[in-house]
């Protein structure tokens, strides 16, 4: 039997995957103190890429991105492009594992080799691969607590040191919205809230197919609001310039609080987050590329979790060092993201369900 | 019972002698065979034997209620001699005995008084009169050795099966509560009694205990940890996966909430299944006293739990990685200790750790009467000295026995021993990746917690998966008072989900 959650699970699963690691980082600074603007643009298009990807995914409320990928491009065509994904899923997957070892060597542990710290944060991730999507959605369920009690004390001490000003948010708009637009797409769009394309893999799991929109919607509409006010947050705590200037602007934020002479040392909630973050999208990329990769090919999800997971981690060491792998991350990443975010599910909207797929399709019937 | 099913039957047959000779012979010529041969007044042509084994019967009962009769009967007026009939009237007007069973074959009698049943022979009948008059000397119901509360019934079952039955059967006095009994163990034919309550426990999982133990086929059971290595759903996990109790209270709060019990003859530990996670931090006594106080000591066992598998590690990567964690002041107090101990920390907190594994263990084993030395020893020469010595530091010490009764916090043992495993890797991986190796082990363990289940039920429900019913909540972290516990707490579809009707609050009365 396929393995199935709740709606509630689904809820929680947008919630932290799309959290992740972003409001670590400050994002869309480029459009400067109108940085959150360029999210709240960025997020409001990246909910209506999510009305796209339900719509497909209401065509065949069993499938996962393989099979749709199957029923609107036939078979060949279809799976090869699944096959495509999958290894894109795998990449980006690749990319958080590089992210940890970068950003673990860098804050946390200088002398120790990247390949243990990489090696084992990928262990982690696949074992939660290797018992199945039921398991991500439960270990997901278990760090959600950690994650919303750790930003709630953040935003709470942050507030309390009395960091936050608002008249950094000002000038609104400067120079006009070019700068906001150009921040937002495609950069914020891709990265964070057109990864909402991973669902379309794990939609079909979710046990009651009628709530999916409805929580789906709301709980990206909830975390939309909260990394634009995460956003806002550091910009007026730390102003544009300095924002732009630091790595993890979240931990400068946190470097800032003194209460009490005690609650100083808070970069271990930070790193913790970081963690949890990365941990989450690793994992779930991981089991997306494990599933589309054994629509395709018609292989065991089980036979499958191994060697992509060697992939992975073989992956991983490509890129020479850490300014390599932020350039390729900004700039060959991103351009390319866009043709699996919203081009393919696009022409997939177009082009509708081939006849003979039809019934398959309504019927649910998960064959591989 | 599996080893009768698959051996043929062996019928009885019509002579007395050829009968008690294949006891006799089936025993070996064991000196506990007690055979009584005798003739009784209504039929002196006939003689009749009967065979019990000492020391499992109550040979008073015998002696009132078997031999005496059976000499001085007469037989009905209706049956006046009609001798052949008088299995027929030993069976309806003379044994005085609650239990009573005919047995056609010889290794049914034979089996039966293993039991404690005495066999009774008639001269020219195949058929063998059973009753049972099992009594053994047993230990008297005691206090709970284990599992101790300052409020709440002071009972422990004890090893005879039939009177753990009754304890329980004193607390839930409902017809609905079902007792299946199965003979386990090829040698032993240990009685395990499979209890709960109809109606209530799901008959899926009832099912699935009966069909779990049917596939058991080792020649002993001496204890239920026998049993729970055979029905657990999961071998290679360090977590418990079935509550055991020694509280017949405990016993019958699980099986009002849906569980299955399963006793073992020989052992006062009693299984309950299934079980999650949180149920191994539910003290009896949690619903016995104020629901207040519970929660507060229940959150208290959370923290502890959860000290006893990281405090060490913490202790570890903040001395070896991550100094600039603590304040200034501290940090220099520590390092002073530090200074003139040779080991780095993680062999420090492995070399206390092991030490205290090993005080715990001998404290088990030794011999009562040693107990002070080794409290002497242990409390003094080790912790004193270790520290004065300069082989480990002070701050360790404190980590270590802070550590030591978080441990015993815990109301189950068998949890309790599971963080004591998990916490010499944690320590490992914390004394060579600092906080990451914490993070990483951690995030592990929850993984495979996430991944575990008890007969079915996800073991960490409810919290993941979770989010079903906020009435599940009720008792889990905390617990809310007796009237707002309205559902059973396990996930799964119950047949009856429901303990009361809701909205049973207390009126507040004003005067």
């Amino acid at each position: 039997m396929q393995q199935q959650f709740g709606k509630f699970q689904l809820a929680i699963l947008i919630i932290v995957f799309l959290i992740g690691s972003t409001p670590l980082f400050e994002l869309g600074i480029p459009a400067k103190q109108d940085a959150w603007i360029a999210m709240l643009v960025a997020a409001a298009a990246g909910l209506l890429l999510t009305v796209v990807y339900l719509t497909l995914h209401k065509r065949a409320p069993n499938a996962g991105l393989g099979e749709l990928y199957k029923y609107h491009f036939g078979r060949y065509i279809g799976g090869f492009i699944a096959i495509v994904h999958a290894l894109w899923f795998a990449y980006e997957s690749m990319r958080n594992v590089r992210d940890v070892g970068e950003l673990t060597t860098m804050a946390l542990l200088s002398f120790t080799p990247k390949w243990i710290i990489m090696f084992l944060i990928l262990a982690v991730a696949a074992y939660t691969a290797s018992k199945g999507v039921e398991v991500l959605a439960r270990i997901i369920q278990l760090l959600f607590p950690i994650v919303i009690l750790s930003y709630f004390i953040v935003i709470l001490l942050v507030f309390f040191s009395g960091l936050v000003k608002v008249n950094q948010l000002l000038p609104i708009m400067e120079n006009g919205p070019m700068p906001i637009l150009k921040a937002a797409f495609p950069n914020l769009l891709s990265f964070p809230f057109a990864q909402m394309v991973v669902f379309l893999v794990l939609f079909g799991h979710v046990s009651e197919k009628k709530s999916i929109s409805k929580v789906t919607y709301w709980s990206q509409i909830g975390v939309s609001i909260f990394l634009v006010f995460m956003n806002a947050l550091i910009l007026c705590v730390l102003g544009p310039e300095l924002a732009e200037l630091t790595a993890l602007p979240l931990l400068h934020v946190l470097q800032l609080v003194r209460l009490a002479n005690f609650l100083e040392r808070l970069d271990v909630v930070v790193t913790l987050l970081l963690f949890i973050g990365l941990f989450v999208k690793i994992a779930t990329l991981y089991i997306a590329s494990v599933l589309t990769a054994s629509m395709a090919t018609g292989w065991s999800y089980r036979a499958l979790v191994f060697p992509i997971g060697i992939l992975i981690y073989a992956a991983s060491f490509l890129e020479p060092n850490n300014t390599y792998h932020i350039w390729i991350g900004l700039d060959v990443t991103l351009k390319i993201a866009p043709l699996f975010q919203i081009a393919l599910p696009l022409v997939m909207l177009v082009v509708g369900i081939r006849k003979k797929y039809r019934s398959a399709a309504l019927d649910g019937a998960q064959g591989t | 019972m599996t080893q009768t099913k698959k051996t043929a039957l062996t019928p009885l047959s019509p002579s007395l002698r050829a009968n008690v000779q294949a006891v006799n012979a089936r025993f070996g010529g064991s000196s506990d065979l007690v055979v009584r041969l005798f003739r009784s007044d209504a039929a002196p042509e006939r003689e009749l034997g009967l065979l019990y084994i000492e020391g499992l019967v109550n040979t008073d009962v015998i002696n009132e209620s078997l031999l005496a009769p059976l000499m001085s009967m007469k037989l009905p007026p209706h049956m006046e001699g009609k001798s052949d009939r008088l299995m027929e009237a030993l069976r309806t007007s003379v044994v005085s005995i609650g239990s009573v069973k005919e047995a056609a074959a010889l290794e049914e009698g034979i089996q039966q008084m293993t039991d404690g049943w005495c066999l009774i022979f008639v001269d020219g009948n195949a058929v063998a009169l059973m009753a049972a008059v099992g009594g053994a000397k047993e230990r008297a119901i005691g206090i709970p050795q284990t599992q101790t509360v300052i409020r709440g019934p002071q009972r422990a079952f004890v090893e005879e099966l039939g009177t753990n039955i009754s304890l329980i059967r004193r607390i839930i006095r409902s017809p609905d509560l079902h007792v299946q009994t199965h003979k386990i163990g090829t040698q032993t034919h240990s009685s395990v009694a499979v209890l709960h309550l109809h109606g209530v426990a799901d008959q899926g999982i009832v099912k699935e205990v009966y069909r779990r133990l049917a596939a058991i086929d080792l020649d002993g059971i001496l204890e239920s940890g026998y049993i729970e290595e055979f029905i657990q759903d999961e071998t290679f996990t360090m977590f418990p996966t079935l509550l055991n109790s020694e509280r017949p209270d405990s016993v019958a709060a699980g099986l009002l909430e849906g569980r299955v019990a399963v006793l073992v003859d020989g052992t006062p530990i009693a299984l309950i299944a299934p079980t999650t996670f949180f149920s191994f931090f539910q003290s009896a006594e949690d619903y016995y006293q104020r629901y207040d106080i519970a929660s507060f000591v229940r959150t208290i066992r959370y923290a502890a739990y959860v000290m006893s598998m990281l405090l060490p590690a913490l202790y570890i990567a903040v001395t070896t990685f991550h100094q600039e964690m603590l304040p200034t002041t501290l940090l220099i107090s520590l390092a002073a200790q530090r200074e003139g101990v040779p080991f780095p920390g993680l062999v420090e907190a492995l070399l206390m750790e092991m030490t205290f594994e090993v005080l715990r263990e001998a404290g088990l084993r030794m011999p009562r009467a040693i107990g002070p030395a080794i409290s002497i020893v242990g409390a003094l020469v080790l912790g004193q000295s270790a520290v004065q010595a300069g082989i480990v530091s002070a701050g360790m010490v404190i980590v270590v026995s802070f550590t030591a009764i978080s441990n015993f916090v815990m109301p189950e043992n068998n949890m309790a021993a599971t963080s004591r495993i998990i916490r010499f890797g944690i320590m490992i991986m914390a004394g060579m990746l600092g906080f990451f190796g914490i993070f990483i082990s951690v995030l592990f363990v929850l993984i495979h917690l996430a991944s575990l289940r008890s007969f079915g039920v996800p073991y960490m429900s409810p919290v993941a998966p979770g989010g079903k019913s906020g009435g599940l909540w009720r008792d889990v972290f905390v617990r809310v008072p007796w009237w707002a516990i309205v559902l059973r707490p396990l996930d799964m579809k119950l047949r009856n989900p429901k303990r009361q009707r809701s909205g049973r609050k207390p009126p507040a009365q004003r005067h």
